[in-house]
């Protein structure tokens, strides 16, 4: 049989990893992604009780997280297998609710700072048209970064996480190791 | 230009993709005959004044707004979701 190599969104059997000042982009391959729909009308099912948030947000349960993405529509994102099947099945089961499977689908870049919330602040103000509270701890949204279309997760003060297409990978991880090596130092708060 | 999205709050014009007049979300009856739908596919008011209109999120949330706009002056009056106004919803 042939002997296939496994490899990420950006053609590297690893991970991709590089570092900018306080700022750390690593690539996360080990994420899966289940896309949610719901019928009009229908409640916002708990697949094993993971909360799905309201507009704009995202939420972080036991082993797997969830953010809006429109109308009656959820991502769930987990890095665990076991857990992602048992999500699936919960969905499933869970009435009016459909899914689709999105994982290796995107890129995810997990952008963190050793430096405190700063750094990511003013890497935001450059990346993302949007107001700070709209990118505050706790929110997640589809919007545009370099007129690429990119869903932008703030895990914590310190912590965020761009998606983008599969196909964009290479121009994502591109912009943002261009704009966290242009960042002028901050002063930590 | 800002539109302020009814569930995420003021986000960039450039984010959205223009249809035109929300007139067109008031399709004919099929049975209406031919001069109704010459008129729905053809022909649109062109106000110089406050006009509703489509507007898409395509790089964001990919729901239809009906926004309200003054067309002199690019003021945004308000903005709901399509679907609301379509099948009388809360908006």
């Amino acid at each position: 049989m042939t002997d296939l190599i496994p490899m990420g969104p950006l053609g590297t059997p690893d991970p991709a990893r590089a570092t900018h000042g306080a700022l750390t982009l690593t690539e996360n391959t080990a994420l899966m992604l289940i896309a949610v729909a719901t019928r009009p009308g229908t409640p916002a099912p708990h697949p094993l009780g993971l909360h799905l948030p309201g507009p704009g947000l995202w939420s972080q349960g036991q082993g797997a997280a969830a953010f809006w993405t429109g109308p009656g529509q959820w991502m769930i994102e987990t890095d665990v297998p076991d857990h992602a099947e048992r999500l699936r099945d919960a969905i499933r089961s869970a009435p009016g609710a459909r899914l689709t499977e999105q994982s290796d689908g995107w890129i995810c870049v997990e952008v963190t700072s050793d430096a405190g919330a700063a750094p990511i602040r003013a890497l935001l103000e450059r990346l993302v048209n949007l107001s700070p509270d709209q990118v505050a701890p706790g929110h997640a949204t589809r919007t545009l970064l370099h007129h690429l279309g990119c869903i932008v997760i703030r895990r914590g003060e310190d912590h965020l996480a761009v998606l983008a297409p599969r196909s964009a990978a290479g121009s994502l991880w591109h912009l943002l190791s261009e704009t966290a090596s242009r960042q002028v130092p901050v002063a930590t708060v | 230009m800002l539109i302020p999205h009814p569930l995420l709050g003021l986000r960039d014009a450039q984010e959205f993709t223009y249809l035109g007049d929300a007139a067109l979300l008031n399709r004919p009856d099929p049975a209406a005959g031919e001069a109704a739908f010459a008129d729905y596919v053809y022909l649109r008011d062109n106000p110089a004044s406050v006009h509703r209109e489509l507007w898409f999120h395509e790089q964001g949330d990919r729901s239809w707004l009906v926004v309200t706009r003054n067309t002199l002056t690019h003021e945004i009056l308000g903005a709901e979701l399509a679907r609301d106004v379509k099948l009388g919803g809360t908006a």
